[in-house]
Formats: structure tokens, sequence, C-alpha cells
């Protein structure tokens, strides 16, 4: 039969052009990717253009990766797992999909508030959750912590992320572990009373509304800021980093990391790959091209940002994001953010 | 002659297939029922509720407005003869040919806060008000009607067009006004097709993602989405997508037990059907405004958008070279599934249709569940069976197949069902009784009459796979990339204008599959 014939041969193509690459592809690492791949691809070509080891990577969702790893269990094919938020590299952590990684630069070039206990994962690029306001409507001196935009003061006059986006849950986070429960919640009614209706699903409106003087002052992850300037170099916006006085609790900052998986069946690729984003070049790389802070201190930041020196970070280590995540989301909920 | 119902071997093909479909169902209820209850049962008390309201009043909404757009337009195109006739006649299929998230998407663009509509509103009023947010009951509706209501226009646009014109005249000759012959004789008399795309049209809105959680609207696969997530419960969500397969189970009896009431063969006889009446300029200029406007909210704005913005893209140098691999394995994919699908799903047709014994119904049933079983889950369900039973398929494009027939096979069973019902079984009893073996029967007498509509379920079914994301997603080997994925991935990052290349081409690369299912003159029932 004509049909049978064309099964067969479909069926050896699906064999061919699937399995083929694995068995002979001895070099290789694969990668499970939460990060945009627009703004990892780069980094892993370089490495597989100077090491020669080929690099597979599956782009998909963070939490949609763990589920994956969780799935496949001792046979997924995935050696190194990047997210971008310590959230889901503590939650893979905790689930027991990750190991530890031995490599001696760890501890010599991540700080340790960057990484798990048990180093199984380390973060390489810093996000910071900061304020965005109108140079032309809003004196910045007059504003010392983010918990300022709480305040009556700004009734009106501040633009927020919806209640979904993972931003502001991983920075009310913070704030419940820096501060508490009642300041916490506190901040969290105080910003949806002050935004009103200017709630935007995106990063990018928050940035626009502020510097069409719409509102005066936003909350945004801080690369944002730079992209829209990046666009539009005379718009009249700036970046704000707060809560920097003696005792503060210190910018709010997540970040984007990498783990090396349970059961990596490549493990020296995976180790080659996870010590080359370490490297200076490395990390420059990942963290440039989304104008982030590199976590190594020593590793420039891209020039139009502010200096890793000008500023501290929040001390909480980033482990606590797995655990608040779901009362968090909860008081969200509850509170009636929008 | 009634034949007995017997356990021949086509009908163990039968069950066969239908376990293969129901596979994942019966993994996701043993999930849902094995480990600690009590997250469920809090999900139980607090939410389901409101998820009920949400999806029921959501799945109303949009039958009752794409009802009313898919029945208006198929009348006026096949009873009023105008200008520009010729393009509305297929041009109201196109919206098929774009993805529901990439609707949602453009959508949520439009109607966000200080999005273009507010900003065009704000400035003819002169005011400051906002419009209704597209994350919301209205918004949810409206996309989900947008990209809906061809279906219904297919479908009552052939049935108003093989319709028997003497039934009209009588009602009219006995003194009946038009509208009340419309009412109560022709709307009655084409319900079977209204029907089946009901069918199609509810089952897509409870169990579509793109749109829903895109616009954040809490219905039943927007809670599945965020428990699987947002919070990685997979029991709960296993119980939700339950709770939508019983639901569509329902309809599904419901829709069963209608067509079994209003069965009907063609009357022998002449057949007078309607020919378009030519109408003034007023009436035809009013004609095309109305359908302009459904047009562009559908198809040309989006499209015009996607086209700016493919062109922003390009101009920035952003657009990639290796969209020729994304397309390949596209239409790979999705032409691979369908022809699966139509090859699995012709013993379970013919054999409800032919022999409609308990157990044969039973498998066709079987396979419609599929439909309802929300993507995600199934795909996670089928992701853990393979892994545990059948490694070496793992991670192969198999898995992402049988994924795709699961999910999309009843999208295509409908057409294939009506197509069989119409041939009548004498034929094939001539057939047989003329010394035909069953196999030959099918191939030489029952398959060339029912072939124009097993190529449009072959169509509908590939169209709905170079669509699909959330299956691919999860199932895709490493390193293959299909349009739909592309899509998702620059849209992450908020990188929307790069996101609008491979939704163009997507577009593009199904308008053809969508341009023959319009040529196709549907039948239903």
């Amino acid at each position: 039969m004509p049909y049978l014939s064309i099964l067969l041969a479909f069926v050896a193509f699906c064999f061919g052009s699937m399995k083929v690459q694995e068995l002979f592809a001895a070099e290789s690492v694969v990668v499970y990717s939460g990060r945009a791949e627009r703004l990892i691809k780069p980094v892993l070509d370089h490495f597989q253009k100077t090491t020669g080891t080929t690099v597979q990577l599956l782009t998909a969702g963070s939490t949609e990766l763990v589920n994956r790893l969780r799935a496949e269990k001792t046979r997924t094919p995935a050696d190194v797992f990047i997210t971008n938020e310590a959230g889901a590299l503590e939650l893979a952590r905790s689930l027991h999909l990750l190991q530890p990684i031995t490599l001696p630069e760890v501890a010599t070039t991540i700080p340790k508030p960057f990484r798990a206990p048990d180093n199984s994962w380390i973060g390489l690029s810093g996000r910071m959750w900061i304020i965005v306001y109108n140079t032309k409507m809003v004196d910045p001196s007059t504003i010392h912590s983010l918990l300022d935009m709480a305040t009556p003061t700004w009734k009106g006059k501040l633009a927020i992320p919806t209640a979904n986006s993972e931003y502001l849950q991983a920075g009310a986070s913070m704030i419940l572990a820096a501060k508490g429960k009642q300041i916490s919640n506190e901040f969290l009614q105080g910003i949806r009373d002050n935004a009103g209706n200017e709630v935007y699903g995106k990063n990018r409106q928050i940035v626009d509304a502020v510097a069409k003087g719409k509102v005066e002052v936003g909350i945004v992850n801080h690369y944002y800021i730079f992209r829209h300037l990046a666009n539009d170099p005379k718009a009249p916006i700036a970046p704000l980093i707060t809560d920097q006085d003696e005792g503060g609790m210190g910018a709010i900052m997540n970040v984007a990391g990498v783990g090396l998986t349970a059961h990596a069946k490549h493990l020296t690729a995976a180790n080659q790959l996870i010590t080359f984003l370490m490297s200076p070049t490395g990390q420059e790389m990942f963290a440039h091209l989304n104008k982030e802070y590199p976590v190594n201190p020593k590793v420039k930041t891209a020039p139009e940002l502010p200096p890793a020196s000008s500023f501290r970070p929040s001390s909480i280590p980033l482990t606590r994001l797995a655990e608040l995540r779901d009362p968090i989301i909860q008081e969200i909920q509850r509170l009636g953010l929008r | 002659m009634a034949r007995q119902a017997r356990l021949t071997p086509l009908s163990l093909m039968g069950v066969a297939i239908a376990a293969l479909l129901t596979f994942p169902l019966a993994y996701v209820t043993y999930s849902a029922f094995t480990g600690d209850l009590s997250q469920a049962s809090n999900l139980w008390n607090t939410r389901l509720p409101e998820l009920l309201t949400n999806t029921i009043s959501l799945a109303l909404g949009v039958s009752l407005a794409t009802l009313t757009l898919g029945i208006s337009t198929a009348w006026i195109i096949t009873r009023y003869q105008f200008w520009g006739r010729a393009f509305w006649d297929w041009g109201f299929v196109l919206p098929l040919a774009i993805p529901s998230f990439v609707l949602a998407y453009v959508y949520t663009y439009l109607l966000d806060r200080a999005g273009p509509v507010e900003h065009i509103w704000q400035w003819l009023t002169n005011s400051d008000v906002h419009i209704p947010s597209p994350y919301s009951f209205t918004g949810a509706l409206v996309v989900m009607t947008l990209n809906t209501f061809p279906y219904v226009y297919l479908l009552a646009r052939a049935a108003f067009q093989n319709f028997n014109l003497s039934f009209e005249e009588a009602a009219q000759a006995t003194g009946a006004t038009r509208w009340e012959t419309f009412w109560r004789v022709s709307l009655p008399l084409i319900r079977p097709a209204l029907v089946a795309s009901m069918f199609l049209v509810v089952l897509y809105v409870v169990s579509d993602f793109g749109a829903v959680s895109l616009l954040r609207f809490q219905t039943f696969t927007y809670a599945i989405y965020q428990q699987i997530t947002g919070r990685f419960d997979y029991q709960s969500a296993a119980l939700l997508s339950l709770l939508l397969v019983s639901f569509a189970l329902v309809f599904l009896f419901a829709e069963r037990w209608f067509r079994k009431q209003s069965r009907f063969y063609q009357t022998s006889g002449r057949v007078r059907t309607a020919t378009p009446k030519p109408c003034s300029i007023i009436r035809g200029l009013t004609i095309n405004l109305f359908f302009m406007m459904i047009f562009m909210a559908a198809f040309g704005l989006p499209v015009f958008l996607l086209i700016q913005w493919t062109i922003a893209a390009w101009a920035n140098g952003e657009v990639g070279t290796s969209f020729g691999t994304y397309i390949g394995n596209s239409v790979f994919l999705s032409a691979a599934a369908a022809t699966a699908a139509l090859a699995l799903g012709t013993p379970l047709a013919y054999l409800a249709s032919r022999i409609p014994s308990k157990l044969h119904v039973a498998c066709l049933q079987g396979a419609y569940i599929g439909y309802v079983l929300p993507g995600p889950v199934a795909a996670l369900a089928l992701l853990m069976l393979f892994t545990d039973m059948i490694p070496i398929l793992y991670g192969t494009v198999f898995v992402l197949i049988l994924a795709y027939l699961i999910h999309y096979l009843p999208a295509g069973l409908q057409a294939m069902e009506s197509a069989l019902q119409q041939v009548h079984p004498n034929l094939e009893e001539a057939a047989r009784n003329l010394g035909a073996k069953g196999i030959r029967t099918f191939m030489q007498v029952t398959f060339p009459l029912v072939r124009k509509g097993f190529f449009a379920a072959w169509l509908l079914m590939f169209l709905l796979c170079m669509k699909e994301l959330p299956a691919t997603l999860l199932l895709r080997p490493i390193g293959f990339d299909t349009l739909a994925v592309r899509i998702w991935l620059e849209a992450s990052e908020e990188l929307y204008q790069l996101a609008a290349p491979p939704a163009l081409l997507i577009v593009i690369l199904t308008i053809p599959a969508v341009f023959l299912l319009s040529k196709k003159n549907w039948q239903a029932g």
C-alpha cells in the first residue's frame, strides 16, 4: 500500500530529524531558558563559537519550564536552567530539580545574597524595580523611599503595573520581608489608591505615561526607562533609586540567573557554560543586552546606567522570594489591586 | 435492513483510536483525585461560583453575538445582489486566519489605557474620560466574537444557499409578513447548521487560552492556566479541567440529541434555491458600510497593525533570517497532524454514522472530549505519560502531533460526520450487494462522495494547528520553533513589534486554506 510506505517514510523522518543530532553531538549542552531569546541567544552563540560546544536552546515561560523539569524527572534533556527571576530558580531548587554548582569561581565572583545557599543557582544580572519620574514635574529630592509612593501626596499622580505583574509581586515580597506585613499592606493599599485608574499591563506604558506627563511618577523595572530613552533621548524622564538612607531597606533588586539541573547529562559542558557566564565577558554580554547590572561587582555596567557603586541593593536574600510568593499573591488579591 | 452491532476488526480499531484519544483524560482524572485534596477544595469554595458565572456568561454572550453577526451577514449575502458582494462572500472567512492570542494582543494595544482608541475618543469628545478596559468581560466578548463568527457565517451561508424557497413562498402565500417568515420559517429550517456552528463556537470559547489569558478574564481556562503557570498546582488544574469536560459533555449530549430530533434528508423533487435580488444603491451602500465595519474590526485593522509593526521592525533591522525554518516547521506539523487526524477520524465517524451502536457512538463522543480538555493540561499529561512509558518517543515531533490530533480532531470530525451522513446508506448497500468488500466500497463509493467534506475537515484542522500555541510551547523538540512559538517568544519582554512578522506570516500562510474553506459549500447535519 502506498499509504503505508508514506507513513513509514514519515516515521523515519521524524526519528531522523530529532534523534540523530542528539546521538552525534557529543560536545553539547541543553539549555532551558525563561529569558527572552533575544536577550540570551547572542551570549550562547558567542560561547558556541569560542568553545566549539554546541548549545541547544529551548525557550518557554519560567514556570512552564519548572513544570517541564518536574514532569521529566530523571529523563530531562536539560543541563542548565536560565530564568529572569530568582523566584523560579529557588522554586526549582526547593523541588530538588537543581544540584549545587561546585565551580570555585562561584564564591569569588557572585556575592552571597545573589545565589542559593547551596549554590544550586547563581544570579548573573540584576534588574531593579524603581521609580521613574517626570523631570519637569517632580523634584526628586522630595522622594526618599519607594514607600513614599503610598503617601497621599501622590494621589492621582502615580502609575503602577497590574496585580499579576511578577515584578510587582516580587517587589511587594521584598518589602514584606524587609518591613513586615503591616507596612507592606499599607504600601499596597497606598499605591492602589494613588494609582486609581492608572494601572497598566506593560512597563513600557507606564514609562510612556510618565514621559507624556499623564502621571508624574511610576514604578517599573529600570531597563524600560533606558529603553525609552534610547528611542527618545529628549524624553523628560529619569530613574530614581531610593531607600539608600542608613538603615533603609535598599533598592529592590531581582536577578536573572542560571541553575545546574539535578539530572544534567552533560556535566562538563554545562560547567563550561556556567563558567563562561560568570566570566567578565559572559557577565558583561548577558547584562548589557538588556541594560541590567552584572552581579559581579568587578564587571563594568553599561555606560548609560547609574554606576553600581552609587547605590546599595536590598540585603534580603532572594531565596525568600519563592516562599513569599503565594502569601503575597493572596494579599494582593485580597486588597483588590487591579 | 438493520445490521447487528458485532465486534468487527473495524470496531476494534475504533475502540483503539478512542482509547488513544482519551488517554490524556484518563491521566488527568487520575491526577485530579490522587494526593491532598485540601487545596482543591479551597479552590472549589472560593473561586468556583465566579468562574462558572464568567464562563457561562461568556459562552452565552459570544453565542448570541456570533449568531447575530453570522446570520445577518450570511442572509444578506445569499439574498441580495450588490456591488462588492463577490469580495464579502469570502472576505468574512478571513478572520479565521488570525490566531486568537494575536487578535487579543492587538485589541489590548488598541483599547488599553492611553492606547490609540482612547486617544481618539478623548480628542473627539475633548474630555479626559477613559474607555472601558479590554481586560474585562467586554474585551473577551469582543475578541472571541470577532474571532469565531466566521464559523456561523460559513455554516449559515451554506444552509441559506441550499434552502428550498418553496417553504418561504408557502408561508408568504398564507399571509405571513417577511419578518414572520424569516423568524418562523427560514431560521428554524437552518437550525441544524446553527446548532453545528454553535457547537464549534461554544467549545472554542470554553477551551481557548489565548484570548482569556491575555485579557485576564477569569474563566475556567484562565484559572486552569493560572494554576499550572503561577502556582505549580497540577492537581487543581486537573480538577478544574474535569469540570470543564463535564460541562462540555452536557453540551455534547444536548447537541447529539438535538441533531437526532432534526435529522432530515433532502426531499426529492424540485428544489428552488434563492437567487440574490438586486437592490438599490442606497441599500447597497448601507450593506457595504455595515460589512466594512465588521471586516475592519475582525481582520482589516489587526492586519494593518501587524503590517505596520513588521515594517517598523524591518526598518530597525530586527527581523531575523531563519523564518524559512519556522514556516517549514509550522506547515509540516500542521499538515502531518491534519492528515493523521483524518486517517484516525474516518473509522470513528464511519462507524458512528453507519452502525450507531452504543459502543460506536461512545467512541465518537470520547474523541470529542479532546477539544475541551485544556491544551496545556493535556500537553502536560502527554509529557508525563511519554517520559514515563515511551521515553524513546519523548522529545520528538510525534508527541506534539499527537497533542494536536487529540485537540483538533473533533473540529474536523464534525465536518466528516456531516459529509458521511449525507451519503445515503443505500448506495453502500448497493455496492456491497454487487460483491464489493468493505474497504473497496469505502474507497470507491463512499470516499469520492465525501471527498469535499473531508477536504474541508482537513483544512479546518490544518488551520487550527497552525495557530496552536500552549501544547507547542511545552512539547516541541529542542531547537524546533514554529511561527506561533516565535510570536510568543518575541512578545514576552514586551518586544511586541518583533512579534508582528511571525504573526503576519501565520495569517498569510493560512489565507489559502481559509479561502478554500470558504469556497467549499459546507453542509451541516
